[in-house]
């Protein structure tokens, strides 16, 4: 079996069971199983060669080399060699020639390519280059030298010598270079060539050869993103360890100093990026003044490379273009204050978090959530106390955004006349009370002292509890809330102990659906249909037979059923909740739902289930298709499939079969007379073995995954359809 | 003397990079200022613009095209498709946003490339093409955002890590997710110890199967002008004109023999997985299937589980996180349920269903201006991508597959080292 099948098999017998459309993948047969790729590895690659010397048709012999990627030895170097200069098979050719190791492949590559021309000798030496060959390097200078006549094949030969690296590649590579003479395509390849060398100069630790390389790259005359490319490299070639460190350090520090000042956006956005690779103290007070004498577009940018630095230079350039920048600055320097800044900026920060304008005051409040020196949380409650009117707001909301226990303060801030105050407090509360502290926030949701805060409080509140780490507990302290507070209260808590689950909060919500109170009914039975976690079905299925009212028993039917559809359990499990509803209502919607489930699900069981439903009046026809879909995923036509099928009630039908093959890229064999007699008054067409050779009556393409194809007739009307192996043949109707 | 100095490593690069950027909220205002939200009656000037063109844009890149033109400061100006059809659709549809008749149509994408004027381009041309075009585009000196999944193997993958490297440019994967505040917070939770040690992340394939595209009949091959199927087929082999190869989504999506297997979702939620163990470099071993779960296994020995089945019903695309002290787990919805509600420590967690890309495109235009690394920049989609590369060669092996990070290869296993890359059809090269 070849292993497409088997993973087809393992994992997508979905996808795999039946199609109308005719997959275009007959290269997948090249698939062969594992277990073979030691033991009949010299067989098959003699069995490959002989279909490359033979007369089979281009597409097998494609295919053929692309399994000898795999199977192929140095011993297929020769044949495969002979395709390249074939249009139609020189790219399959290379892909086994680019991955079989050895010499004699580099060896034929080089011989093949002395008679190419054009894009096949293009290719040839791209595979070189890939293979990096160090033996090629003569025929590849050969190629550069010839790039007014040829400049895509000295294009290829540049960057193929480039991959090689080697101080031949180099030489021919730099001569190439200065020589001027190659039209503009070739010379930006010996370019790419020379910047490949010389990153393989700097990886290697020769950075004074890499940056040689590097300079005369950027300074040839040759396409800009190349100098640009030089110029990172000779940057960087210069910052790494070597002699003379001082002097060539200067060097890179003026160069990238250069291209920040460069009117060339191309060239400023390229130093901003060098900068960030570079870990070097001297960068920060570069960038700093950089800054100083950069333009308004400008500046902000430059402060982000800065604020990337970090450090105290960083730190006060930004900190001084906070407060004295234009305002595109200041909004971009406020808001790396949260990257860079520490506790001596808070009281710029608290200033500006209260500006009238916007932008200021949003940059200012987001820095003042993201400051991450440990002196902040103490800082920021210090300052609570001597607050303004204007700081006082900014304050608790940036306590409650950073989650600081500040409770008696935050307790105290409840009274404020204030209610944008109050509401930050119960915000920051929210964010911050403890387990202990909980009533506190519970007391201030079900009896607010203004009733304008009773929202904020009830959000709060629920902020709390959901992270709450006994949640139990916590549902208990609602819950008795719950019991002490009129309906109205109930109301209110119901969502907030819904949201934190678990069984205490299941038996209150649960408590609430059983009272005489509507609101509560409705209110808690709507919570319940949405309940995050499978213990509410049972609870759900009480209700839908025991709640006050049909409205909340269907609907707590309906919550109960949307567990069965949408959570992961036991497929027993399913199957019960699936007899339970249709126990539980005879409702030809809710009955309905349970067929979705069941095509959701496929299995023998949901098959049966769903065959059992097709024989109530009122659901016949969606029964009936619920089984097809759910037979036609299981894919097999195992007895229990087959009495579903038939328990169905297929329609009977005049089925003719027109024609059918069964075999995989270019062979196939007519299976018409096996279907013939296999077709009977139904479109499922029961084959003994199935799509299979043993089905069908032998293998017509061995190694290969096969198909099915039928072209056929269902009472006069003519349609095709294609089946992959081992699925089961079930016509579709015809539109 | 000056200052001791040595070049941050890649790593450090992009970790200081983005820390401004992550910190805590996954939704920081951006930082840097439109100058719409300054008062100037809504104008972008031309020093903000960033100037976009598109190339490969059909279904999703023009729902991606649609996040790009949210944005006050994209002025789009160019399309290039092989197929004439969405060379004009998308054209109207820039031009009619841009009340203009500006947006030029190309046929050969090498074309938009040579424009100067091009800052940034869309790339949604379907797997075969990702990487390939990103890596030309890099070479014009272009900055991308680059539809997923991104590489076609391993080899591909660090190319792409290394040519954005040295070519200085800002990629960002179109792995979306990224940029949302569910996704966001569960990695979050992951990658700061709120879970105790990390022991298992699991990501959903959906679909661990091979789909490779085959050499059907030649049919009668339209005109190059309507479709241009030599540019279609590109760095693919060779193969005669067939419509049933024309869909893109799903032609040569993971090429060679090893097929898409687990890269067409894996490209998201392994991504995310990555991102939960703070884009360290990818596992280094890889075992077959058992009962639906592939398990990969990092250095430091967590897992990352590729699992069908056993999820909670949050959406596609789900994820989950396990530590010792807790797990989370979201998806698609923009909903998550975490083993105890204290992991949620009062924050409020914004709930954006639908995986929009509005998010990741911005935060892909303020990197171009800024130049800090995006979410979804090369070396996090290299590592994730080889994750699904290297898993979809255990998969196609059927057995267990151990990779070294240090040399990019499976040491001493032959069969597994020759499914590392796939060469490309002449002329093109990486």
């Amino acid at each position: 079996m070849t292993l497409f099948r088997r993973l087809s098999r393992r994992m997508a017998p979905v996808l795999l069971a039946s199609s109308v459309a005719i997959a275009p993948a007959a290269l997948t047969s090249t698939v062969f199983a594992p277990s073979a790729f030691a033991q009949e590895k010299q067989d098959k690659e003699a069995s490959l060669l002989a279909i490359l010397a033979g007369d089979s048709a281009p597409a097998e012999k494609a295919l053929a080399c692309k399994q000898l990627a795999v199977h192929g030895s140095e011993a297929s170097a020769s044949a495969l060699a002979k395709l390249l200069a074939d249009p139609q098979l020189a790219s399959w050719a290379r892909i086994a020639l680019e991955a079989i190791p050895g010499s004699a492949i580099d060896e034929a590559l080089r011989k093949a390519a002395e008679p190419l021309e054009g894009d096949l000798l293009v290719g040839t030496l791209n595979s070189i280059g890939v293979r990096r060959d160090a033996g090629a390097v003569d025929l590849l200078a050969g190629h550069l030298a010839k790039a007014k006549a040829a400049p895509d094949a000295a294009a290829a030969a540049a960057v193929a010598l480039g991959r090689i690296g080697n101080d031949d590649a180099s030489k021919a590579l730099r001569a190439a270079l200065m020589a001027a003479e190659a039209p503009a395509a070739a010379r930006s390849a010996i370019a790419e060539g020379c910047v490949l060398v010389a990153e393989q100069r700097l990886a290697g630790k020769k950075a004074v050869e890499a940056a040689t390389l590097y300079d005369e790259v950027r300074q040839a005359e040759v396409p800009l993103p190349r100098r640009l490319e030089a110029t990172r490299g000779a940057i960087l070639a210069r910052l790494a360890a070597g002699p003379d460190a001082e002097t060539r350090q200067s060097a890179a520090m003026a160069l990238l100093v250069e291209q920040l000042r460069s009117p060339e956006t191309a060239r400023f956005r390229l130093g901003l990026q060098v900068v960030r690779e570079i870990q070097n103290a001297s960068i920060a007070e570069l960038l700093a003044a950089e800054l100083e004498r950069a333009s308004g577009d400008r500046a902000p940018l430059v402060l982000l490379a800065l604020a990337d630095q970090a450090g105290p230079v960083a730190l006060r350039a930004v900190r001084q273009a906070a407060e004295s920048g234009k305002k595109e600055l200041r909004v971009a320097a406020l808001r790396s204050l949260g990257q860079v800044g520490d506790a001596t900026c808070l009281d710029s920060l608290v200033a500006n978090a209260a500006d009238a304008d916007a932008a200021v005051a949003s940059a200012a409040r987001s820095a003042l959530v993201e400051i991450s020196d440990p002196k902040v949380n103490d800082a920021l409650v210090a300052r609570l106390a001597k607050a303004d009117a204007k700081s006082y707001p900014v304050l608790i909301e940036a306590i409650g955004e950073r989650r600081i226990d500040a409770g008696p303060t935050l307790v105290a801030a409840l009274d404020h006349p204030n209610a944008a105050v109050r509401a930050a407090a119960l915000t920051a509360l929210g964010n911050t009370v403890t387990p202990a502290k909980l009533p506190l926030l519970v007391a201030a949701a079900v009896k607010p002292k203004r009733a304008e805060d009773e929202p904020i409080a009830l959000r709060a509140l629920q902020t709390a509890c959901v992270r709450m780490p006994d949640r139990e507990a916590c549902a208990t302290t609602l819950a008795e809330a719950m019991d002490a507070g009129n309906v109205n209260t109930k109301v209110a808590l119901l969502p907030v102990i819904a949201a934190v689950g678990g069984t205490r909060a299941l038996a209150a919500v649960n408590a609430a659906a059983k009272s005489s109170d509507d609101k509560l009914q409705d209110a808690s039975t709507r919570l319940l249909g949405e309940w995050s976690t499978i213990d509410a079905a049972p609870v759900l299925l009480d209700l839908s037979k025991s709640a006050p009212g049909e409205k909340y028993r269907t609907r707590a039917l309906r919550g109960y059923i949307r567990i069965a559809r949408q959570f992961v359990m036991p497929e027993p499990q399913r199957l019960e909740m699936c007899q339970q509803i249709l126990a539980a209502t005879s409702a030809k919607a809710e009955r309905g739902m349970v067929l979705e489930i069941l095509k959701r699900y496929p299995s023998v069981g949901t098959l049966q289930l769903a065959s059992r439903l097709s024989d109530s009046a009122d659901l016949k026809e969606d029964g009936r298709a619920a089984v097809v879909a759910i037979a036609q995923k299981l894919g097999t036509a195992g007895p229990q499939v087959l009495e579903a099928l038939n328990k169905a009630g297929m329609e009977k039908a005049k089925v003719e079969i027109v024609k059918a093959q069964y075999g995989a890229g270019s062979s196939w064999k007519d299976v018409t007379a096996i279907l013939r007699k296999q077709a009977g008054d139904s479109r499922l067409i029961i084959l003994e073995g199935g799509v299979s050779n043993a089905g069908l009556g032998g293998d017509p393409a061995p190694g290969q995954v096969k198909q099915l194809k039928v072209q056929y007739r269902v009472n006069g009307k003519d349609a095709e359809a294609s089946f992959a192996e081992n699925s089961l043949v079930l016509l579709p109707q015809p539109k | 003397m000056p200052p001791k100095s040595s070049l941050m490593d890649r790593r450090r690069f992009l970790g200081a990079a983005a820390a401004g950027a992550a910190a805590s909220a996954a939704f920081a205002a951006p930082t840097i200022v439109p100058s719409s939200a300054l008062g100037r009656d809504g104008a972008v000037p031309p020093s903000e613009r960033v100037v976009v063109g598109g190339i490969g844009i059909g279904n999703r890149g023009t729902y991606d095209l649609g996040c790009f033109l949210e944005q006050k400061d994209v002025q789009f100006v160019a399309v290039c498709d092989v197929k004439q059809s969405r060379r004009t659709a998308v054209k109207k549809i820039a031009d009619q946003h841009h009340g203009n008749q500006d947006c030029q149509t190309y046929r050969d994408f090498r074309e938009l490339l040579d424009r100067s004027d091009i800052d940034a381009v869309l790339i949604a041309t379907g797997p075969n093409w990702h990487g390939a075009a990103a890596m030309y585009a890099a070479k014009a000196g272009k900055d991308m955002y680059c539809e997923k999944p991104c590489t076609k193997n391993i080899a591909q993958s660090l190319i792409l890590k290394e040519t954005m490297r040295r070519t200085g440019r800002v990629f960002q994967a179109g792995t979306q997710r990224r940029n949302l505040p569910h996704f966001a917070f569960a990695c979050e939770l992951a990658r700061t110890g709120k879970l105790g040690k990390l022991t298992k992340v699991y990501a959903h394939p959906a679909g661990m199967q091979a789909m490779t595209s085959g050499w059907l009949p030649l049919e009668t091959e339209p005109p190059k002008d309507v479709v241009d199927w030599n540019l279609y087929l590109g760095p693919a082999a060779w193969r005669p004109f067939n419509p049933k190869l024309l869909d893109g989504f799903n032609f040569e999506k993971g090429g060679g023999l090893v097929g898409g297997g687990v890269l067409e979702w894996g490209s998201h939620c392994v991504d995310l997985c990555q991102w939960a163990v703070n884009d360290c470099l990818p596992p280094v071993e890889y075992n077959p299937p058992v009962n639906g779960e592939l398990v990969a296994r990092y250095e430091n020995g967590v897992q990352l589980i590729y699992r069908e089945k056993g999820w909670i019903p949050l959406g596609s695309c789900p994820v989950r996180f396990e530590g010792e002290n807790g797990w989370i787990e979201t998806g698609d919805s923009g909903k998550f349920v975490l083993s105890s509600p204290e992991l949620l420590a009062g924050r409020s967690v914004a709930e954006i269903g639908g995986y929009p890309a509005t998010y990741h495109v911005r935060d892909f235009l303020d990197c171009v201006k800024s130049r800090r690394q995006p979410k979804g920049n090369a070396d996090a989609a290299c590592n994730a991508h080889i994750a699904c590369h290297a898993a979809n060669i255990a998969l196609y092996l059927n057995r267990q597959v151990k990779f070294d990070n240090a040399t990019n290869t499976f040491p001493g296993d032959e069969p597994a080292n020759r499914l590392l890359g796939e060469a490309l059809r002449e002329p093109w090269r990486l």
